[in-house]
């Protein structure tokens, strides 16, 4: 559905994306994760061609948006972080004019969907009497509107309260679920990524530095708690051994590829290594996030889980 | 489909209050200027020129004397200024406001938005062209007779100071025709707004901008040593409107006029398209 190759973008002397590989899967809920600033809406600006890349080929629903932008964008709707429209007009005026852009829609189709997003009756308000959480479903009436087969949401909950946050993540469900929408999410709110997604890019300085799914984000660095009398001395022991290659300053440790927590136990025992304690801490995306940010130099910490 | 975006167009342009500013303030200057001839002295002047040519004031101190008295000033110094703030608002207010991103998530091409904006700007210009020249008829009507037009000679080859003088027929045929070529001058500068404004700048910078370049066009074609470049500057072509009370009307320089304008306001486009089409649009 979407698919950048090698995509660079530059802002004078700063690069703002870099060498960027995406692919999104027809039916997917994709998050693209990334602190601000990391790069997310100006990738987002080139799938629309909003913003054109310095290099590198954007396509979008077998398009190629550069070459052919109307076609490429013809089934996509799109919402960002602040919903902004003319305050001046109704709801559905609003909803007329973003729609004729794309192609003429019928009084019934804009009903359907003020219907979907809960805004009948408020239709023929003025948009400046809106909430910002009406504001928000306004934005996904318009999203919607043409009927799209990929939904692209550019920090979507930015600016609304829990339960704005909560009725946009059921709504983002719901058209998953219910009309069967490609949806590419992104977002620096890791926990919505990690309810919605079923597979993440995430983005740092510019860079792609993982792209995997969330059980793979998961599995790509988990800890393990360890309680014994001499840390330092066992931790040594095992990365001579190569059943450990990090350790946070918590005694958390991370193992190698391939071990287990049965091989430290049995390799520190034969050490002579008392044993007080040892857990497997549940990973989180979190935890996985922040690891990848601290990283740094987004190289040193590429893990493409296609790789 | 053109239809329809260009009537969302006309929809928010004419949706915001601050388009109806040029309206209301044509309205109050208008009601002003003829009030002051209705009552005061203001008319003696007139009265005095048309004596002294042997020629009966009664009939040329008119409905339609008045509103072209009163055109002048409001058509060289309000219309530009409210024909560019729509013009440098209908690209960069969208841009400023974010609406514009919205729907350049649409397939929409960005030379068709802008034409469809030029266009509703063009009618915006059109329509203010027209109610000032039958707004002024109208008031003027209230206070004064119908009859004769006495139009005196702003920007033409003739002495300054100098006067035309037209029947009731033919006086109400160029009134209506210098209005229809003053939306020409309203259209254009109107042009000159939308071009900066697709650029990457604030609204009131296009407006500004787009006003300084006519201002300093007008200074330059005021200089007395200048006089031989006239031509050159398009403030001298956007008078083409006054040149219609001149007696003969000089046919050919309107019709060479309105074809420069024509370039200009084509070039205007193009500058504008180009500078759109190369911009990244972010929030």
């Amino acid at each position: 559905m979407i698919q950048l190759a090698q995509v660079q973008k530059r802002f004078g002397a700063r690069l703002a994306v870099d060498a960027l590989d995406l692919h999104v899967p027809r039916g997917a809920v994709f998050g693209l994760l990334g602190h601000n600033g990391a790069g997310k809406s100006t990738a987002i600006g080139m799938l629309l061609g909003q913003v054109w890349p310095t290099a590198g080929d954007v396509k979008v629903c077998g398009h190629d948006v550069l070459r052919d932008r109307a076609k490429a964008l013809a089934k996509v709707g799109a919402i960002f972080e602040a919903p902004v429209f003319y305050d001046y007009l109704s709801g559905r005026t609003n909803l007329e004019i973003l729609s004729s852009y794309t192609a003429p829609t019928s009084p019934a189709r804009i009903r359907e969907v003020v219907a979907w997003v809960g805004l009948t009756g408020r239709e023929d308000s003025k948009v400046r009497t809106y909430s910002h959480g009406m504001r928000a479903r306004l934005a996904l009436a318009q999203a919607l509107l043409p009927g799209p087969d990929l939904l692209i949401l550019d920090e979507p909950t930015n600016g609304l309260d829990p339960e704005g946050i909560h009725e946009m993540r059921e709504t983002i469900r719901r058209l998953h679920a219910e009309l069967g929408l490609t949806i590419l999410l992104s977002s620096h709110l890791l926990s919505e990524v990690e309810q919605l997604c079923s597979r993440i890019a995430v983005m740092n300085q510019g860079k792609k530095v993982f792209d995997g799914t969330l059980a793979e984000a998961r599995r790509a660095q988990s800890w393990v708690r360890l309680r014994t009398s001499d840390l330092g001395a066992a931790v040594a022991e095992l990365r001579a051994a190569k059943l450990v290659v990090a350790e946070r300053d918590d005694g958390a440790i991370a193992l190698a590829e391939g071990a287990a927590t049965s091989d430290v136990v049995r390799r520190l025992v034969e050490l002579g290594f008392p044993v007080h304690e040892i857990a497997t801490e549940k990973p989180t995306l979190e935890d996985f996030y922040l690891s990848l940010m601290r990283q740094g130099t987004p190289d040193a910490g590429r893990r493409t889980a296609e790789a | 489909m053109f239809l329809i975006q260009l009537k969302h167009e006309l929809w928010k342009l004419f949706g915001k209050k601050r388009t109806f500013i040029g309206f209301g303030v044509f309205l109050l200057a208008q009601n002003v200027v003829v009030l002051m001839f209705r009552f005061s002295k203001a008319s003696t002047g007139i009265r005095r020129a048309l004596e002294g040519g042997g020629y009966p004031a009664a009939d040329f101190i008119t409905a339609e004397t008045i509103a072209t008295i009163v055109v002048i000033p409001i058509a060289y110094l309000l219309l530009p200024l409210y024909v560019a703030l729509v013009g440098g608002d209908l690209v960069a207010k969208e841009a400023e406001d974010g609406t514009l991103r919205m729907i350049l998530a649409r397939p929409v091409s960005r030379v068709r938005l802008l034409a469809l904006k030029w266009l509703a700007g063009s009618l915006f210009a059109l329509l203010l062209s027209v109610c000032l020249g039958v707004f002024g008829l109208a008031f003027a009507s209230l206070w004064f007779p119908q009859g004769g037009l006495f139009a005196t000679q702003i920007d033409g080859d003739g002495p300054r100071g100098g006067f035309s003088l037209f029947g009731a027929s033919e006086g109400l045929w160029r009134y209506t025709l210098a209005h229809l070529l003053l939306a020409t001058k309203a259209v254009s500068v109107m042009g000159l707004g939308f071009m900066f404004s697709c650029f990457n700048m604030k609204p009131a910078a296009a407006t500004i901008l787009a006003l300084s370049v006519l201002f300093a066009n007008g200074i330059l074609m005021n200089i007395p040593w200048f006089a031989d470049y006239k031509g050159w500057f398009i403030t001298h072509h956007l008078n083409l409107w006054q040149w219609v009370f001149l007696q003969p009307a000089p046919t050919t320089r309107i019709i060479e006029s309105l074809c420069l304008l024509a370039g200009f306001n084509v070039t205007f486009f193009a500058v504008g398209a180009a500078a759109f089409q190369v911009r990244d649009i972010k929030s």
